[in-house]
């Protein structure tokens, strides 16, 4: 036992140092993007010249990067993650407050596409009607062709839950591979003879085929898990969603140091921590 | 199995958390639900300096002098009466008796006193209190009896009075500090990102005609919602009663389909401008600079811009061609004596002809053979900027001029005209808060950050701006309003001979109501749609329908 | 199998049509893709104009047809640029495996969540404001083909490294096969369809993110046309539904990303 749990907080640590370095790395990328501490209100033409300069002081980091990576990881030992510039409230408060939302829509959008894909990835393979499978192909070809606004403002046309708008975004995608996965365990020799001697397909499915196809379909849980992430930040910023991914957005366009670090640390750790996991699902092999 | 039968029971016990709703909002009989269109940055009204922030402060703060935005005049609100001294220093307000709070403390002569003392403080950066920084030197506050204040300030503050419509008076004494309010709605739940719940004050100081105490409506939702075709389809299905600033594109199509509910208040105060970059210091090519500085050429693009094109095409017939600064809908300081914005590309080859600039082939080449092309920058996701642009771009291929245009996210812009100076030209529009010319201040003096083609001057670069300069210093140390206009008049003029800014449209004020909100007239000036909110009504048939 | 083949034939044949639509544009339409017919913006299709013509009266035919070079060249050259990192990483991970596999895996971890806006951003800022509509756009395309792998790499890492531990890779070795013919005999066939999947999944992905890009400023510049631009008024429905013919980019696209994904054999007949 005692070797397992060393590994696995072995992987821990550098869970946690990845994330850190994506802090880190997200930090520098800001600092050094054009626009970086400048504040719209520059622009009010009733602001006395002191005014304006107590603007562009509290945007910038006032000593530099490397002081401002000592500061936050200070903090972030004491748990504290700093103030958002923009929105001038503290981070982890902000984060707290939307991130229940946010898991909620994502977690439902993955769940929902993992259902409809496999859904469909049966259907196919269990006719193996080539109608079936290019209807499937060109519905999916459909939905990957529809821009994510117009996904989100569908979401609200028809007063649909946005974990719906996650799914339909993560769904073409997640099909195809997990269609290619199947596809490929299929045509394994003793799949073909298996399916020969008369075996029952949900026998072939449940004996033969998942068990090829289990460790490109753990990984595919983790690659799912993350496309749904990233389908959330679009559409809860379009749709105005109170979720994190609105914040990301906003904190993007706005150049908040403190608020994009944070955010970053925890997408990172969350998509890190999912492959993780899955990967650690992937070597107890049966 | 066994592992199986409990992951199961797992897997439901997270789905019904997962698909609980959060508590169900409070449905209350008479709720007004309309959008803002960022989020507020702060309920302190003194540190306001966004438009979200600014609609709630209008809401909830209570002021001394309030400007009607119908009439355009003063009117008297927390202040019964006021006197400024001759040399427009000191104001003395007389303030109404017996008004408590949105929390029941009581008001007085005192929390106008602290309002003001914190609003003054260099260390507060308020933009409000920034608006009243003339002269150098700290104000004085006096309160001789609790309903009796006066204020002084170190040097005169032209259009004194006016300011004081954008001071929300702050309780000393309350524990609420901030929240709580002289105004007629106060704060009552905000969830971030997501709506600000205003509940009716019920010891707001007015009442109407019949004794009633207004407001009328008894709580304003306002949801935060950046996307305004979400928010022209939550209008469309009833679930919100008003839209305030809409576009004109989405105005047009309204109009067709309900043309009750859209309602158009004229000529707005907001304009958009072109701009050239005449700085020293930019990282351009002298020849770049000089045509940039040469006033025939800014005259010549300007006369070859189409604005009543701009104006029909961009903005379906809901905008004006733009005479100068100021919107001919600021009755007083429009100068009505500025010759109409013409679209003469004949005059403006002329003039360049003239400025030794010559035609090659369709190519306009200036003395030196350099083909004229420049960049025009412009934020991104702004539409109908993109929209203009492009049009512009095909006015100036008349003339023989090459324009590009580049869009940029906000923040990259500002770096370009304030802190880099690399660009072209640029175009976007600025919003007028203030009907005064004092408010205008930076944008006028040479040695002004806003005045975009070339700020910060330490002298005058040009005669003309040193004149400006003169005229606008003296507007400002005169308390005489005739003659701080004829000044004015005289400061436009020189802008729409030397166009350093191309003044292109103003735009019209647009807003939907619907027509279960009665009592409403939006007019031009902010906030254009409820600026009358005391007074407007929820038909009750109506409203049923509407929250179903 | 007939059927297959003849809906594939359509496809390319579909796919070519397009393309040539895009490279000859001009002899397709009369009007310039910039022009503007001032007199009539957002008119209705008509002989002159058939698809009608935008906000500021262009037509829109035109630009869709011109919009075409854009999306269907840039496009699928981002969307390769992207597969093949892709594929040469993941490849390496999985076959290779080790300390190289744990680098590339947790590189690939680091850049999904970094906010890669804003190296498009920087970009956009460090090409001069006077460069070419059309040099910028292919820069915007490059990037986005550069920073584009992460999200694939897993998924071919994970087919490749099922593979090492498969018996004919085995066999293939203890045949004493050359690594370059097992790379190339052996490997690359049996990943192919995974490549294909991650390519053509990536187009029509390139192609909206052009669309969303320009919003930011850093995709197509005006007056160029692009899918991408034209895309952005299908945001609105109510103007959809008075004007349906404005969904006709839209159908392009869809059409033409499940073309796209019929051209390539399934799987099934590869084996």
């Amino acid at each position: 036992m005692t070797p397992g749990i060393l590994k696995f907080a072995q992987k821990l640590l550098l869970l946690g140092a990845l994330a850190i370095m994506g802090a880190l790395l997200s930090a520098t990328i800001v600092r050094f993007a054009p626009g970086y501490g400048v504040d719209e209100h520059e622009l009010d033409s009733r602001l006395s010249a002191s005014s304006r300069d107590a603007i562009r002081n509290r945007l910038q980091l006032g000593k530099g990067l490397l002081s401002y990576y000592g500061a936050y990881l200070s903090g972030l030992v004491h748990g504290n993650l700093g103030t958002s510039a923009f929105l001038e409230r503290p981070v982890a408060g902000l984060l707290k407050e939307r991130a229940a939302f946010t898991a909620r829509t994502v977690f439902l959008g993955w769940i929902t596409a993992w259902a409809a894909a496999s859904l469909l990835s049966l259907l196919t393979l269990r006719w193996q009607s080539w109608l079936l499978e290019y209807s499937a192909t060109a519905a999916t070809g459909i939905l990957i062709a529809l821009p994510t606004a117009v996904v989100a403002l569908l979401c609200l046309y028809l007063r649909a839950p946005l974990f719906l708008g996650i799914a339909v975004i993560t769904l073409p995608k997640l099909f195809r591979y997990q269609h290619n996965i199947l596809a490929q365990a299929h045509i394994q020799p003793f799949v073909l003879a298996a399916r020969a001697r008369g075996v029952s397909p949900g026998r072939i499915l449940f004996r033969h085929v998942l068990p090829v196809a289990r460790p490109p379909l753990l990984a595919l849980l983790a690659v799912s898990a993350s496309l749904a992430l990233g389908a959330a930040i679009p559409l809860e910023a379009l749709s105005d969603s109170p979720g994190v991914g609105q914040l990301a957005w906003q904190a993007a366009l706005n150049r908040d140091l403190p608020l994009l670090t944070s955010i970053t640390l925890f997408v990172t750790l969350l998509t890190a921590g999912v492959n993780l996991f899955s990967g650690t699902l992937q070597e107890r092999r049966p | 199995m066994r592992c199986s039968r409990r992951s199961s029971a797992l897997l439901l016990a997270l789905f019904s958390f997962l698909f609980s709703t959060p508590a169900g909002r409070a449905q209350s009989g008479e709720e007004l639900h309309f959008c803002l269109h960022s989020e507020p940055k702060t309920f302190n009204p003194i540190l306001v300096d966004d438009e979200a922030s600014e609609n709630v402060r209008y809401l909830t703060g209570g002021v001394l002098i309030r400007v009607n935005r119908q009439t355009q005049a003063l009117e008297p609100a927390l202040a019964e009466s006021w006197q400024v001294s001759r040399d427009g220093r000191k104001i003395t307000f007389h303030l109404r008796k017996g008004l408590y709070f949105s929390d029941g403390t009581p008001f007085s002569s005192e929390d106008v006193a602290f309002t003001m003392r914190l609003l003054m403080d260099p260390e507060t950066h308020s933009a409000t209190g920034d608006a009243f920084r003339t002269g150098a030197g700290s104000i004085a506050v006096q309160t001789p009896s609790p309903d009796v204040v006066v204020v002084s300030f170190p040097a005169l503050v032209a259009g004194l009075e006016r300011l004081f419509d954008q001071v929300a008076i702050l309780s000393s004494k309350s524990p609420k500090k901030e929240m709580s309010v002289l105004g007629p709605y106060y704060v009552s739940d905000y969830v971030p990102g997501s709506y600000v719940l205003l509940r009716r004050n019920l010891n707001y100081w007015k009442h109407d005609a019949q004794g009633k105490p207004l407001p009328y409506i008894e709580t304003v939702r306002l949801d935060i919602q950046r996307n305004r075709d979400i928010e022209l389809l939550r209008f469309r299905r009833g679930e919100l009663q008003l839209i305030n600033r809409l576009d004109a594109e989405q105005f047009d199509r309204l109009q067709k389909d309900s043309p009750g509910v859209a309602r158009n208040a004229g000529t707005g105060l907001d304009g958009e401008e072109l701009w050239f970059n005449q700085t020293a210091a930019a990282n351009l090519p002298d020849y770049k600079k000089k045509w940039f500085q040469t006033t025939a050429f800014r005259q010549a693009v300007s006369l070859s811009i189409n604005r009543t094109d701009l104006a029909r095409v961009v903005f379906d017939g809901y905008a004006t061609p733009a005479y100068g600064p100021v919107s001919p809908s600021n009755h007083f300081w429009f100068n009505t004596s500025l010759p109409a914005p013409k679209h003469d590309p004949q005059a403006a080859l002329l003039l360049l002809s003239r400025g030794g600039f010559h035609l090659e082939n369709g190519t306009l080449k200036d003395s030196a053979g350099h083909s004229v092309e420049f960049t025009v920058i412009t934020n991104s996701g702004n539409t109908t900027r993109e929209k203009m642009a492009t049009m512009i771009q095909q006015d100036l291929s008349e003339i023989g001029i090459a324009l590009k245009v580049v869009t940029l996210d906000f923040p990259s812009l500002i770096e370009r005209i304030t802190r880099t100076f690399d660009y072209d030209a640029c175009l976007l529009g600025l919003v007028n808060t203030d009907l005064d010319p004092n408010g205008q201040m930076t944008v006028w003096l040479s040695s002004g950050e806003d005045h975009q083609w070339n700020p910060h001057q330490k002298s005058p670069a040009t005669p003309w701006e040193a004149e400006i300069d003169k005229l606008m210093q003296e507007q400002a140390s005169t308390p005489d309003e005739k003659l701080r206009k004829a000044k004015f008049d005289r400061v436009q003029q020189i802008v729409a001979e030397q166009q350093p800014f191309i003044y292109l449209i103003n735009k019209n004020a647009l807003s939907a109501v619907s027509a279960s909100l009665s009592g409403a007239a939006p007019v031009a000036l902010n906030p254009q749609a409820f600026w009358n909110i005391e007074t407007l009504r929820l038909k009750p048939s109506q409203e049923m329908g509407a929250s179903k | 199998m007939k059927v297959r083949r003849a809906l594939r034939f359509l496809c390319r044949g579909a796919l070519l049509a397009t393309l040539a639509l895009g490279l000859f544009a001009g002899s397709f339409t009369p009007y310039s893709y910039a022009h503007q017919f001032r007199g009539i913006p957002n008119a209705a299709p008509s002989a002159a104009h058939w698809l009608g013509t935008d906000a500021l009266g262009r037509d829109l035919f035109t630009r869709l047809v011109y919009g075409t070079r854009v999306s269907l060249l840039l496009a699928p050259a981002a969307a390769l640029i992207a597969s093949i990192i892709a594929a040469i990483l993941g490849a390496i991970a999985g076959l290779r495996g080790g300390w190289l596999e744990k680098i590339i895996l947790a590189c690939a971890d680091l850049s999904m969540s970094l906010p890669l806006l804003f190296v498009l951003i920087a970009l956009r800022s460090v090409l001069p404001l006077d460069v070419s509509p059309v040099l910028s756009v292919i820069a915007t395309f490059l990037a986005l083909g550069l920073i584009g792998w992460p999200a694939s790499v897993r998924v071919v890492w994970a087919a490749s490294r099922d593979l090492r531990d498969s018996d004919h890779l085995l066999l293939a070795q203890a045949l004493g096969y050359r690594r370059s013919q097992i790379l190339f005999h052996q490997v690359l066939p049996c990943l192919r369809p995974v490549f294909l999947a991650q390519f053509w999944i990536s187009i029509p992905l390139f192609i909206l993110t052009e669309a969303t890009l320009s919003m930011l400023g850093l995709g197509v510049m005006e007056p160029l046309p692009s899918w991408g631009n034209l895309l952005r008024g299908s945001e609105d429905f109510s103007a959809m539904a008075a004007n349906p013919w404005r969904l006709v980019p839209l159908l392009v696209l869809v059409h033409t990303v499940i073309c796209f994904q019929f051209i390539f054999p399934g799987s099934e007949e590869i084996a």
